[in-house]
């Protein structure tokens, strides 16, 4: 069985970034927003390709660019008190159409030069070393920040209105985890594609909300989950020769029904 | 230790929930050093009115002064001068937080090391020790109170509004509660709300009767007539009446 660097690197670094988001999202509730989050990025993917091939500049970086402003209106739309709910739909509707009517124009226009498979169903067996080099610096900045903003955003998760009397300001860091989120979600959409990514970035924190004792179990204890699903997933997708996010979102599966049961 | 003013002034106050009026051109003012008990049947408009004393809600009209200074709708400037022990029902006990770690939240900005030793003193000065490195969703109602206290005194402010300190905890925890906030209030001005007159009537020093609005305010002697209450309390004010015998 051959393990190359590349593919360890883009699996480990992106479980330890969705690790490390996952008890942002679930401190603060922000589960209705990780869930749309894949259908703004792979509208914001699309939308990246179609800018570079037209304006020039990497696909990456525009595709980033263009994703912002989409998750800044969900959450102004919240701030001025539209339920969340009624804001999912309204922004998935947006970002499900407008991805069908992207990837149709892309794949009439371009057909031979993307796949767009790939950020479907996730590729880690792709990653360049350029993804590689990308996926690390991106894990790292996200562990850095994440790690910063832990216990901000968990008492803001406990009770915002105190949160807000202490001196924080809320709606800020509305914005910033909702950037946050976006950026890594799609900078990483490759790696574990569309249709598991919203798995990636919720599932560790429920496997750890379970076991953890403290704060910092519960960020460390998600993290070790995320990259151990990741490895886990790689190894066993090589193995029996299957897709690598499945695999990777059947153990996080796993860990999560085996936490339930031990946990409490 | 809280030298200075330590006063809450409230001009016209105008506050509603679309139709629903909780406030209507109300003002009052009231000054610390003390223990003073907002008293309020359930659904009267106690946590409303918390709210816009702390800046977390605007009021439609009227402004809310904290020493002197106008923090209406705004909790940053409200945070400087008063912090808040919200009720039970507000917090999201699910999280995995220690009772350190929701304390030491409390103290954006400051060294590590330095929010870690202030948080340590509040929790022992409200006698939650064991509660350290406990989960908040292993405590019991009486504990997690005791850290929410701790979480609002570790902000050293010289006013704290607590919002039914007394709910969800058993008649011991709940003595014990009343001898805190009393002792608490040797220094500082403490706005406690209840729903139940009998825990702190004796130790306040002003009592304020509230219904959707304020609806007298006195020392306990002065206030605790039976027509007031009746203002506020209706029907209810029988079982009252007998503590006010005890008291009398
Ligand atoms: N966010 C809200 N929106 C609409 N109505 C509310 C809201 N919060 C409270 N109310 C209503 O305002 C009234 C006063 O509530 P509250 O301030 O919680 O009273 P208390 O704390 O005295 O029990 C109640 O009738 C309640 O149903
Ligand atoms: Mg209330």
């Amino acid at each position: 069985m051959y393990l190359d660097p590349r593919w360890v690197t883009v699996m480990v670094g992106s479980a330890a970034a969705f690790g490390a988001l996952s008890p942002l999202i679930h401190a603060r509730r922000f589960s209705f927003f990780a869930a749309s989050l894949p259908h703004s990025a792979l509208l914001s993917v699309a939308l990246g390709y179609v800018a570079s091939s037209t304006l020039g500049g990497h696909p990456a970086a525009w595709a980033i660019l263009v994703s912002l402003p989409f998750s800044s209106i969900l959450v102004h739309l919240i701030h001025r008190g539209v339920s969340e709910d009624n804001a999912t739909s309204v922004f998935v509707a947006f970002t499900v159409s407008g991805s069908v009517a992207v990837i149709h124009y892309v794949l009439t226009n371009y057909p031979a030069r993307v796949s767009l498979w790939s950020y479907i169903l996730g590729d880690p067996l792709l990653a360049s070393w350029e993804d590689a080099i990308l996926t690390a610096a991106i894990a790292s900045v996200t562990i850095f920040l994440s790690s910063k903003l832990l216990l901000k955003e968990m008492s803001i998760g406990l009770d915002s209105e105190f949160a807000a009397v202490s001196g924080i300001k809320v709606k800020f860091h509305n914005y910033l985890l909702a950037l946050m989120l976006t950026a890594v979600a799609v900078s990483l959409l490759r790696v574990v594609g569309f249709v598991v990514e919203h798995v990636a970035l919720l599932l560790p924190s429920a496997v750890a909300a379970q076991l953890a004792r403290s704060a910092r179990e519960f960020y460390i204890v998600s993290i070790l989950t995320s990259v151990l699903a990741s490895v886990g997933g790689l190894v066993l997708s090589v193995y029996l020769n299957v897709a690598p996010s499945a695999m990777l979102g059947f153990l996080l599966l796993l860990f999560y029904v085996v936490s339930l049961l031990t946990g409490g | 230790m809280h030298k200075g003013e330590q006063s809450i002034t409230v001009e016209n106050l105008t506050f509603a929930y679309g139709e629903d009026v909780i406030l209507s051109k109300n003002s009052f003012s009231v000054r610390g050093p003390g223990l003073i008990t907002l008293l309020g049947p359930n659904g009267s408009g106690k946590t409303t009115f918390f709210k816009l004393l702390i800046g977390i809600l605007k009021p439609l009209e009227g402004r809310v002064f904290l020493n002197g200074e106008d923090v209406t709708g705004d909790p940053f400037k409200a945070g400087v001068h008063a912090s808040y022990v919200p009720q039970l029902s507000a917090v999201r006990r699910d999280l995995p937080l220690t009772g350190l770690e929701a304390v030491e939240a409390a103290l954006q900005g400051k060294e590590r090391a330095e929010r870690r030793s202030r948080a340590l003193e509040a929790l022992r000065l409200v006698g939650a020790e064991d509660l350290v490195n406990r989960k908040l969703s292993a405590m019991s109602g009486g504990q997690l109170q005791r850290v929410l206290i701790a979480r609002a005194l570790v902000r050293d402010t010289p006013i704290v509004l607590m919002d039914e300190p007394f709910s969800g905890i058993d008649p011991r925890g709940r003595e014990n509660l009343a001898d805190l906030a009393s002792e608490l209030a040797n220094d500082r001005l403490i706005l406690l709300s209840t729903h139940d007159p009998v825990l702190t009537l004796n130790k306040s020093k002003t009592i304020v009767v509230f219904n959707r609005g304020v609806k007298a305010v006195g020392s306990p002697e002065d206030v605790y007539k039976l027509e007031l209450l009746k203002a506020a309390y209706g029907s209810g004010v029988l079982i009252i009446e007998k503590c006010l015998h005890v008291l009398s």
